[in-house]
């Protein structure tokens, strides 16, 4: 029988260049939020970010909503990124607020490494994945050593 | 808008006769789709098996990441956990997609701990409520400013000693 279960879901759109906007859901037994998170390319800035908490635990779990503010300008992939949404968003508001807008900013980051081979490989059929990974190592320094990909 | 990216990542937990518990974690976005399932024993929290694959990435390579979950077997679910799990699966040499699939299911084992507390304190009312979380807090003192509702000055803190 299972005894817990969560769900995240991540949606990223572009309404306008270099700018990626992910909205994102989390459902699990205990907690259900969601978020609306804004970030400027190519440095990867949060500029906006907007949260609803749907289902908590405590009546004080509200006053982490103003706390998503921590996150804004700072940058995805900036050194020690995670531990300050961690402390910023987590610690100081909500913890799975944190935990889901971790999850958006990879989401978003995983479009911008990889949203564009596509369109280039139209252009170009002889471009291969390894020359494509190249050039976003150029453009995404940060990614070097990240996995195996990178290394 | 048309959406340029898609996420889902699920995870469960499931009950085992056998004193332990199945995790399942998967994951299928736009460029990767990829699955973990543990065995988690009990009452130690420890991982006595793990197996899972990369079903769909950009590259071919990722797949070399795979056998490194084996690293995870005999790991305990608790403090020093993400770190380990990140130098031994993720980092340089690995697939720090497949690391967030293993915390991500450590992650859910707490919750499913904190659960039955909660489905005693949560639907009681007012004074009630906030006198069990008192109590909840002194038996659970690593809760203690994990976030805003069990910061300092929040009434769930109230006559609570540090």
């Amino acid at each position: 029988m299972l005894s817990f279960t969560r769900t995240k879901v991540i949606g990223v759109e572009s309404p306008k260049e270099n700018i990626l906007l992910a909205h994102g859901v989390l459902d699990d037994n205990i907690y259900a939020m969601e978020l609306d998170v804004e970030v400027k390319l190519p440095d990867f800035e949060i500029t906006g970010i907007q949260g609803r908490m749907k289902r908590t635990t405590t009546a004080e779990c509200w006053k982490a909503v103003p706390k998503l503010g921590n996150a804004i300008s700072l940058r995805i992939g900036e050194e020690r990124f995670i531990s300050k949404i961690n402390r910023g968003v987590g610690k100081q508001g909500c913890s799975h607020f944190a935990n889901l807008l971790l999850e958006c900013c990879d989401a978003i980051r995983q479009q911008a490494i990889y949203g564009g081979w596509r369109k280039l490989k139209e252009k170009d059929a002889s471009l291969s994945k390894e020359s494509f990974l190249k050039e976003q190592l150029k453009k995404i320094p940060d990614l070097k050593d990240s996995c195996l990909l990178y290394s | 808008m048309i959406l340029d990216y898609t996420r889902c990542k699920h995870a469960s937990i499931a009950e085992l006769e056998e004193n332990s518990l199945l995790v399942r974690v998967a994951v299928e976005d736009t460029f990767y789709a990829a699955e973990v399932e543990m065995v988690v024993g009990l009452p130690a929290l420890e991982v006595t098996s793990i197996k899972g694959k990369v079903k769909r990435a950009f590259s071919d390579k990722c797949q070399q990441a795979v056998p490194l979950l084996n690293e995870v077997v005999g790991m305990r679910v608790g403090s020093g956990i993400i770190k380990a799990v990140n130098d031994l699966v993720g980092g340089p040499s690995g697939c720090p997609r497949l690391a967030d699939l293993i915390l991500e299911g450590f992650n859910d084992v707490i919750l499913r701990y904190t659960m039955p507390p909660l489905r005693e304190i949560v639907p009681l009312a007012g004074q009630a409520q906030l006198e069990a979380y008192q109590v909840y807090l002194r038996k659970s003192p690593r809760l203690v400013g994990s976030c805003i509702a069990f910061a300092e000055g929040s009434p769930y803190r109230e006559g609570l000693e540090v």
